[in-house]
């Protein structure tokens, strides 16, 4: 409600504009573009009643939610990349330690095969076991699930999207497909224990043919 | 002196000769795509959705009266089982007289996204068992269970012990919380109510990274330099290239059977407490009685000991054994070391119970 009223106020003073921007930018090119956006819609809604059965009604009348998608993301976005960012620093990190580890072991670089066949295995070796210990840890653990859950986020986010577009063309949308597939597997189900039922209620040694 | 002439020959010899094999490598080695992973013959003895169950045809004139079953793993496919003539597992029980099937379980689509542990348990393992049984005019059959197939299996044996004479557990994924592999890491981590909710069924990418993280250093970079150091050797080749093709393979998970699977046994660890409900019906061990021969391998970094051993101690089956031995998760199953010593001790256990 507060940037609603200032934003109003923004249509006769610069300066109301000018403080908001300053305090929360992202904030207040969300909320603007959010008032624009259900401004044009009520405004014109009723001349666009009249192709009600084209696509762009509908995709009008979603516009919105891919406005608020967009901008929803953006917000996951940053969260990915502060994950992602962590899961690198991870392993810079693991890695700089386990080469410290092997060239203080090793400090010679190999000059016959013996010594390199000796030292890849040494690598080898102290690389898996870092790199073990840090996926085994709480903070990979912690951090990669709240990668995933981020990424996860951002699908979500594209999902809603898409539905929109989905929804214009009258086509159906994710969820819609997911009722389709829950009561084919609801109805498989129940076949299956029908003919289970079937089975029991006959003597044993059914063919294989009659099974098929 | 410079620093180039203390540089062994040998040494520089041994990298020109890798750079050789690398560009001689297409040449001398077929395309993974080439090559065909099935290889004892069998016949498709009954379907079901995408469910298949393959009937290996005998290799002895005399065969043991019990069945065996095969319940492969939902990660991969079953060709690992029988993925190299010299290393395959069902080729030599063949051989010792044992009759096999297989269970396939497909590659789910999104239609499939809603299958749960209830229809792979109490259905799709329920039929095949009763086909089997059917088949063979015997009221019990030996079921063995792989990895996530032993966990699948397990909850079977509790919940139909009737139908189930042996049963023999593989690596089985068992105690999620006593699992120390950064798979079971991972799978405490991840929110996969989530997870399920937005992608549906579990894509294959999901799995290849779990395993890229797995050793990656000796896997990710080791594997593939030996394999062009020895790319001349036609036996090694063809064994790298088919287990390489099978690890690339892996079908999508059903979302709902991802789920219960995540959180019952890896978030929850409800199966070894007997908490575990499948399909509205409890699974408590202790309804395993039957005779139970549990096989773990020390090495396996896929499901740790610690995980699948408390099976062989829950388990209210008189007749029990366990063995430990020492390789890892695929070793166990397709290597020198399960031709030797691993099978034959297996074959020997089922014949006497047969």
């Amino acid at each position: 409600m507060k940037y609603r009223r200032t934003i109003y106020c923004d249509l006769l003073s610069y300066n109301y504009v000018e403080n908001d921007l300053q305090k929360d930018p992202a904030e207040f090119y969300k909320h603007l573009s959010l008032f624009w956006t259900d401004l044009i819609y009520l405004m014109s809604s009723k001349p666009q009643a009249l192709t009600s059965v084209g696509p762009m009604r509908n995709f009008a009348t979603n516009a919105k939610k891919i406005a608020t998608e967009l901008l929803e993301a953006n917000d996951d976005l940053v969260e990915f990349n502060t994950r992602l960012t962590e899961y690198y620093q991870q392993l810079a990190d693991t890695w700089a330690e386990a080469q410290k580890k092997v060239t203080a072991k090793i400090p010679k670089v190999p000059a016959d095969q013996e010594q390199f066949e000796a030292y890849k295995r040494i690598w080898i070796d102290m690389f898996d076991n870092d790199f073990t210990e840090l996926f085994d840890s709480k903070k990979f653990g912690d951090n990669y699930g709240k990668l995933v859950a981020s990424e996860l986020e951002l699908s979500k986010h594209w999902e809603q999207v898409v539905n929109v577009m989905l929804q214009s063309a009258n086509l159906p949308n994710k969820k819609e497909i997911d009722e389709v597939y829950k009561e084919l597997h609801s109805l498989r189900k129940r076949v299956s224990k029908l003919e289970s039922q079937l089975k029991t209620a006959k003597p044993r040694n059914i063919t294989n043919d009659s099974r098929e | 002196m410079t620093a180039e002439n203390r540089i062994d020959p040998k040494l520089v010899e041994e990298f020109l000769k890798f750079g050789r094999n690398l560009a001689e490598a297409p040449k001398i080695v077929p395309a993974p795509d080439e090559i065909n992973l099935e290889v004892s013959p069998h016949e498709v003895a009954y379907t079901e959705d995408k469910v298949r169950l393959l009937h290996y045809k005998p290799l002895t004139t005399k065969q043991s009266r019990t069945p065996l079953i095969i319940a492969y793993a939902i990660i991969n496919r079953y060709h690992i089982l029988d993925i190299h003539p010299k290393k395959s597992w069902v080729r030599n029980l063949l051989n010792q007289g044992i009759d096999v099937y297989m269970i396939d379980w497909g590659t789910p689509t999104n239609l499939d996204k809603y299958l749960d542990l209830d229809d792979y348990v109490n259905v799709y393992l329920d039929n095949c068992v009763d086909f089997v049984r059917d088949e063979n005019d015997v009221d019990q059959v030996s079921l063995q269970g792989y990895c996530t197939g032993g966990t699948i299996s397990t909850a079977y044996c509790a919940l139909h012990p009737e139908k189930i004479r042996n049963f023999v557990a593989t690596a089985p994924v068992i105690d999620g919380w006593r699992d120390t592999t950064v798979v079971s890491n991972l799978a405490k981590h991840i929110d996969v109510d989530k997870m399920v909710d937005t992608i549906g069924n579990m894509p294959p990418e999901f799995m290849y990274y779990c395993f890229s993280i797995l050793k990656p250093f000796e896997q990710g970079i080791e594997k593939y330099a030996n394999f062009f150091r020895n790319i001349e050797n036609q036996s090694f080749v063809d064994n790298f290239l088919r287990v390489e093709k099978w690890l690339c393979d892996t079908p999508p998970i059903p979302g709902a059977l991802f789920k219960q699977w995540i959180k019952d046994i890896y978030q929850d660890n409800l199966l070894i407490q007997n908490k575990m409900y499948v399909g509205g019906k409890h699974v408590s061990l202790e309804n395993i009685k039957m005779p139970i021969f549990t096989q773990v391998a020390v090495g396996d970094h896929l499901v740790s000991p610690e995980c699948s051993m408390p099976l062989h101690y829950a388990v209210r089956s008189e007749d029990k054994t366990l063995r430990v031995y020492p390789t890892g998760h695929v070793g166990m199953i397709a290597s020198s070391l399960s031709q030797t010593k691993v099978l034959p001790e297996l074959g020997q256990w089922l014949k006497e119970h047969s």
